[in-house]
């Protein structure tokens, strides 16, 4: 389920630390809460591929690509 | 109950009144052990504008609900008071089995307040507590001091908490010391305790640890021993002790050569782990139920110093009275200064920072022979660093001055800005051995946010960045991205702090070895909050212990800015944002790197929620962490601290 655009994706993906700012932007768009939120901070990426895996949002191929690759892999993923 | 010994013991050593109290379920839960307890009764019970050699400061030592059990590496204490040397928070941590020890003789922590007639030691045999006679042992080496005890009380397997003789003097970075050689290092605790007329506390437990759930327990630590087996960072420090970080160092470019004027240096191999095991190294040792072993013991055998035997020298005791003196070409001197300052009891990333400092002020001729009272201080004499020594420990001469450490020592010289220019501190403590714009980004940022001052690899350390290059994939599972673990990038960095400072927090809050833990990467936050669990039989979750880690960081950052200390402190030294790293050698990777604080600061800042005018912890923070009472405390101070008269004080210490 796309949830960003391919612009956005690409804004994310050049960003220099992008956790928090991805972070905000999922919640923004009511795909986590803010004890989500919290949880994907203190715990790190992981948890975010999961919660995301999870909700259905990315698929688990997606998921195991996001943990492979990196960020990147995740937020064209969210664009798709 | 599991785990915890449930109690404090308290001394107050003007009265001699020793009492027990209880420690509540929730209590434990919201703080675990060591520097949560620590941390707290800091906050507490030492305001703000008390002389950290006041009678009513408290020095507290902390131990962990793992303490003393099979856990890899958990006999470690942090110790914490308000520091002498920078005014503000003050912890540091050690290892060694003391903390094993006062786990087995039933209580989690310690809180020394009052200052005793005369110097006395604290004896400690389960629940029976002294209050001793100490004064045949002031003026003795902790070695020393260490075997008297022993004698005295017919036990040769009591563990001991012993400061030296600059402790005793109350030099502003003495140190405190367990089993003779492990140190707690920073901040100034020892000078605390020398002024309570303490000489040490001795420690005997006959009692054991309750573990909830036993199974679990061997199981989860029986698959950690097996971890470690092959990690890559348990092996280099096992075969060559933190100075396996020597020649690494040096080609990275964060070896501190001459108070950090360049960052490698053609004869660094003279000190490596390599080279120290080939020549002087005669045993190794482990503390307390470790998989690693990274103790040395050294025997120097030739030369002037032929015959001298102590414990260690770790990476940060040795570079500072080493290269950052300029001190390179006979390794033995090296050695001689670390036993120096170990027999003194002083830090000795201080003593080192302080002398380098006053060798740039000669070197600039800010000062001259003098004010040193004819003490030539070039780089690299070794004669002179082996008289200042003792000088310092003892107040005496020159050494007097260089006792107050590097900030208050160039005030006291009149060196005004020129002088601070080349103290190389943070909020009043000197940094540890390793230059940002070679070690890492990450490292700079975190020394300049550090909740004790110029912090070293027991604090913030990012091991992501260190070695995170030999875990393929770690990065990633953390922070999403490989990138980060090169350490001359700000890529990933102020996430990187923040995760890393709440993890090591949360490490000293069980009071296990942070080399265990995110420096090798044997074990995780989710084994830590597994054995946690098998020992107190309670459900601990993964964001609740990073939780508490990220509670007690901002409790203690909130003890500096009670103090006045926020935002326009948040600094490195200015050589390290303005002065190109130079060339030391060929292979260096970082030539021409200067560190580039703020671009990471203000995202740093998001992750912490701190205000960007003051950056003091935020309301909705300090909330959201069971911590409403402290933000009480700052509302009437945040608008004190951007007042213009406040923003015109310069402040190196407190």
């Amino acid at each position: 389920m796309a949830i960003m655009t391919k612009a956005q994706a690409k804004n994310f993906a050049e960003m220099d630390d992008f956790m928090l700012e991805l972070c905000d932007f999922l919640k923004s768009k009511s795909v986590i809460d803010a004890t989500t939120h919290r949880s994907i901070l203190l715990k790190g990426f992981s948890r975010m591929v999961d919660c995301l895996q999870e909700k259905k949002v990315i698929s688990a191929r997606e998921a195991k690509e996001a943990m492979d690759k990196g960020f990147t892999s995740l937020v064209y993923a969210l664009a798709k | 109950m599991y785990g915890w010994a449930g109690q404090r013991l308290r001394v107050d050593l003007s009265t001699g009144t020793i009492t027990k109290e209880p420690l509540s379920y929730e209590y434990r839960r919201k703080w675990i052990g060591g520097r949560g307890f620590n941390s707290d009764i800091i906050y507490n019970e030492v305001p703000a504008n008390l002389d950290p050699f006041d009678p009513k400061a408290r020095v507290c030592f902390g131990v962990g609900p793992v303490s003393g059990t099979a856990a890899p590496s958990t006999g470690r204490v942090t110790v914490t008071c308000k520091s002498p040397l920078t005014g503000g928070f003050g912890d540091s941590n050690m290892g060694g089995h003391w903390g094993a020890e006062l786990k087995y003789a039933g209580y989690d922590q310690i809180v020394v307040q009052g200052r005793a007639k005369h110097p006395v030691y604290i004896w400690v045999d389960d629940d029976k507590v002294e209050i001793r006679d100490a004064r045949h042992l002031w003026g003795k080496f902790p070695r020393e001091a260490d075997q008297m005890i022993k004698e005295e009380l017919g036990d040769e397997d009591i563990h001991i908490v012993l400061i030296g003789p600059a402790g005793e003097n109350m030099v502003r970075f003495a140190c405190t010391f367990n089993d003779v050689w492990r140190a707690a290092g920073r901040t100034g605790h020892g000078g605390v305790i020398g002024s309570k007329n303490l000489k040490g506390i001795a420690v005997r437990g006959s009692g054991t640890v309750k573990i909830a759930n036993p199974k679990a327990m061997m199981d989860v630590c029986n698959r950690l021993r097996q971890t470690f087996k092959p990690d890559p960072m348990k092996i280099g420090l096992y075969e060559f002790g933190s100075l396996c970080l020597i020649n690494v160092a040096n080609r990275d470019g964060w070896f501190p050569w001459r108070n950090f004027q360049g960052g490698a240096h053609p004869l660094a191999n003279n000190m490596s782990g390599e080279t120290h095991a080939k020549t002087v190294l005669k045993h190794r040792e482990g503390c307390f139920a470790c998989p690693i072993c990274c103790g040395r013991f050294t025997h120097i055998k030739e030369g002037k110093w032929a015959g001298e035997e102590f414990g260690g020298p770790e990476y940060e005791h040795a570079v500072p009275t080493g290269p950052r003196v300029g001190i390179i070409e006979d390794a033995n001197d090296i050695w001689h200064n670390a036993r120096l300052t170990n027999d003194y009891g002083m830090d000795g990333i201080e003593t080192g920072g302080v002398i380098s400092a006053a060798m740039e002020w000669y070197e600039k001729g800010l000062i001259t022979t003098k004010e040193t009272g004819g003490l030539e201080l070039e780089w690299g004499n070794a004669e002179v660093v082996d008289k200042l020594i003792p000088m310092i420990a003892t107040r005496k001469g020159f050494g007097a001055i260089l006792a107050e450490g590097a900030d208050r020592a160039s005030d006291k010289l009149g060196l005004g800005d020129k002088g601070h220019y080349y103290t190389l501190t943070t909020r009043g403590m000197t940094l540890p051995g390793d230059d940002p714009r070679g070690l890492g980004f990450g490292y700079g940022l975190s020394f300049a946010m550090g909740t004790r001052g110029g912090c070293d690899h027991l604090r913030s350390l990012c091991c992501l960045e260190l070695s995170g290059a030999l875990y393929p994939g770690l990065n990633t599972k953390i922070l999403g991205d490989e990138r980060p673990n090169k350490p001359v990038t700000t890529v990933g960095k102020p996430y990187m702090v923040f995760y890393e400072e709440n993890q090591k927090a949360t490490t000293d809050c069980l009071q296990v070895c942070c080399f265990t833990t995110h420096w090798s990467y044997a074990v995780l936050t989710p084994d830590q909050v597994e054995y946690l669990n098998a020992v107190t039989g309670l459900d601990f979750t993964e964001e609740e212990f990073q939780e508490i880690g990220e509670r007690v960081y901002n409790l203690e950052r909130a003890y500096w800015a009670r103090q006045m200390s926020g935002a326009r402190e948040d600094v490195v030294p200015e050589r390290f944002t303005t002065e190109p790293m130079p060339q030391g050698v060929d292979f260096q990777t970082n030539v021409g790197v200067v560190f580039p604080l703020s671009e990471m600061l203000k995202k740093y800042y998001k992750y912490r929620e701190y205000e960007p005018g003051t950056g003091f912890p935020g309301e909705r923070k300090l909330k959201q962490l069971g911590l409403d009472y402290v933000a009480k405390d700052l509302a009437p101070l945040r608008s004190k601290y951007l007042s213009e008269s406040e923003k015109k004080k310069k402040k190196y210490y407190y």
